[in-house]
């Protein structure tokens, strides 16, 4: 099945991927080895009329295994942020396959994209993207609301993610009440609570000063050694560097697929 | 490369999500979670929008309570003709005005005659009785005391029992004062007040018309009935009357029946001794009029029956109006909200429940206004139940409160789909 040098490094951190999924009490379609994210050919073009299409994405294909910490990089206009789009289900391609988690989520219907969206991807936003009138328990277990989660339950796990990111003492706060730090740690516990199988980090210490993002990005490497798989997109290279493999995107194709760690 | 092993990877279908119909109850109290929260945090706002619904929603329950309390009213004090009463009289009192005038000139007054031809003539009647008045009341005297517009009422002696009056001291007219044509009288309490307030009326002389009449009984109170006093009566026997009064007195006949189907049988069979005895042809109408307590409460329905149309013309237009202003109060607010909805939608919130959120939104704030109307409109009813005549019923309650959220729920309809419709993407890259 996996071939190549990293093997047992990649199989010891896959091992302990099952661990994770077998200790939430979410049923689990995946194989408890392998591929989290496999993508064919993607294609994403805009049509602007008069027969000038936007070629956003130009084929696409990777892979990406559970337990990975991967950095999709570009400047700005390579495709990154569309390429986001269609890993967290935000949108569909054009052409190409798509499979997350051993579902080919590329040709699903709205619905059926949020709910892939509530139960598989865990959101983390430059600009935080909190419910400014909810207090941060409250947003946390917001994904678990649409997941149809009884109330008791809901705090429960909420609690349990905000404890994760050692904000615990600050559930009730609404976020005008936060710092900058303390908002995206709200923002990644709410990623984590229905237990998704990728957390997708976009430019996450963009808003934050450097000590700050610092603290975050130790926050997300906290994660991936608790067997997350974490994806980060951004243009700096000083936030890719903290992953251990990073895929350069320029002009809508991967130009470039290192493992730095 | 990994390769993909598990024949589950070529499902790509979902199976229906697990405890989705607990979903629905938890999605939906988030959504009047979030209802209420935008109801506090837009006190003003709020207010305003719902204005027209509570403006509809107190108009139609006040207007419903008023005609309820006239309702009673009327059963209580006008339509109490007695039970399974009706009556002979020269004219019908549910006609129009131009019917009124053709009948002024068509029809002719119940004289003692017909009366004792019915009386001969009809079979298994409870009672059957007659009155007749003066018009323009009498001038009543006792010693100093002096009192105008006194109702002058000629009776038989079994009116006691077929009308509304009831022997409080002494007694009624009999057999004897009716045969004897005796100048006997029975007063209403208003007399009795004002001419004996500390003395036994009864075997005391007063003048009715100048005339002595002794007084052999006092009635019981009655009451007022639009703020006319129902006691200001003085009564005397049918034949008196014709004798010193009226030779030909205009009746009314009263026929009270045994119960309510009985009425039925004996009022047709009146009409049909009446119109023989008239001569009236088969293709004429009556030259007379058959009243009964339900005639009256059937006119009172048709007046209030336009009364109603004319307020539920006003409450539709009101509840228009205020169902558009709340559509665009919600279209505003889910321009305002567009970031929240993607946000909602990132953390997987489908279209229905975008959809719920805002309609549910939308029926509960005008449920609030229809909660407000209903609220202003109990005051309201206390209030003019002070000086007329309001009572609440629970129906009016009930579809002031349906109707307010059926409103909310109508027009809240075109901003949740605009709502539930935003694309994702777009919605995220809108400003908070």
């Amino acid at each position: 099945m996996l071939d190549g040098p990293e093997a047992s490094g990649k199989e010891t951190r896959i091992a302990m991927g099952t661990q994770v999924a077998t200790s939430s009490t979410q049923v689990s379609m995946a194989p408890p080895v392998g591929v989290m994210i496999r993508t064919e050919d993607l294609w994403k073009t805009y049509d602007m009329g008069e027969a000038i299409a936007v070629h956003a994405l130009s084929g696409v294909t990777f892979e990406l295994e559970r337990g990975e910490y991967v950095a999709i990089m570009g400047p700005s206009g390579s495709g990154k942020s569309t390429l986001m789009n269609l890993i967290g289900c935000l949108d569909t391609p054009t052409s190409g396959k798509y499979w997350l988690n051993g579902r080919l989520v590329s040709e699903l219907s709205d619905d059926e994209l949020a709910y892939i969206r509530n139960k598989e991807i865990g959101f983390v936003f430059q600009t935080f993207n909190l419910l400014s009138r909810a207090s941060a328990l409250h947003n946390v277990e917001l994904p678990l609301v649409y997941s149809g989660v009884p109330a008791k339950e809901r705090l429960e796990k909420a609690q349990e993610a905000l404890r994760k990111v050692d904000l615990i003492e600050r559930m009730h706060h609404k976020p005008n009440e936060l710092s900058g730090g303390q908002r995206q740690r709200v923002a990644i516990a709410r990623a984590l609570v229905n237990n998704p199988s990728i957390i997708l980090a976009d430019e996450p210490t963009g808003n934050l000063d450097s000590a700050t993002g610092e603290e975050i990005m130790g926050v997300f490497e906290r994660l991936y050694e608790g067997g997350n798989t974490i994806v980060l997109v951004t243009h700096e290279h000083d936030i890719a560097a903290h992953a251990h493999r990073i895929i350069h995107v320029r002009d809508g194709k991967i130009e470039r697929d290192e493992t730095v760690k | 490369m990994a390769v993909l092993s598990q024949p589950r990877v070529l499902l790509h279908k979902l199976s229906p999500p697990v405890g989705r119909s607990t979903g629905v109850w938890v999605t939906s109290r988030e959504a009047f979670w979030i209802a209420l929260e935008a109801l506090r945090a837009h006190k003003l706002r709020s207010f305003l929008t719902l204005l027209g619904v509570v403006i509809a929603t107190t108009t139609l329950i006040v207007v419903m309570s008023v005609i309820n309390g006239m309702n009673r009213y009327i059963q209580d004090h006008i339509a109490n003709l007695g039970a399974n009463v009706f009556i002979l009289y020269q004219f019908n009192w549910t006609t129009s005005y131009e019917e009124f005038l053709k009948a002024l000139r068509r029809n002719k007054a119940i004289r003692i005659e017909d009366f004792e031809f019915l009386r001969d003539n009809i079979k298994g009647y409870k009672n059957i009785g007659a009155e007749a008045g003066l018009d323009g009341g009498a001038e009543v005297k006792y010693k100093g005391h002096l009192m105008h517009e006194v109702n002058l009422a000629a009776e038989t002696p079994n009116m006691i029992d077929i009308g509304q009056a009831k022997v409080e001291s002494g007694r009624y007219i009999n057999d004897t004062d009716y045969a004897h044509e005796s100048m006997v009288c029975f007063i209403g309490q208003d007399l009795a007040d004002e001419f004996f307030p500390s003395l036994d009326p009864i075997d005391k002389e007063i003048n009715v018309r100048g005339i002595p009449f002794r007084v052999i009984g006092v009635a019981a109170r009655i009451g007022t009935t639009f703020g006319q006093s129902q006691d200001k009566f003085v009564q005397i026997p049918l034949t008196t009357f014709k004798k010193v009064f009226m030779a030909r007195p205009e009746l009314a006949v009263n026929v009270q029946a045994w119960d309510a189907q009985q009425m039925m049988v004996l009022e047709d069979q009146v009409r049909a001794l009446m119109r023989a005895r008239r001569h009236i042809p088969y293709k004429e109408d009556d030259n007379f009029g058959l009243n009964a307590s339900d005639t009256i409460m059937a006119m009172w329905h048709q007046l209030t029956a336009s009364v109603f149309a004319v307020t539920v013309g006003i409450v539709a237009v009101f509840m228009v109006v205020g169902g558009i202003v709340i559509m665009n109060i919600m279209l505003a607010s889910v321009t305002e909200r567009t970031h929240e909805i993607g946000i909602r939608k990132s953390l997987g919130a489908r279209r229905g429940d975008i959809l719920m959120q805002f309609i549910i939104e939308a029926s509960l704030m005008a449920l609030t206004g229809g909660a407000t109307g209903v609220l202003l409109s109990l005051m309201i009813s206390k209030i003019v139940n002070i000086f007329f005549t309001s009572s609440v019923p629970l129906n009016a309650v009930l579809v002031g409160l349906v109707l307010s959220t059926a409103v909310g729920l109508f027009f809240g309809i075109y901003p949740a789909s605009k709502a539930a419709n935003l694309e994702p993407i777009e919605a995220l890259r809108t400003e908070a």
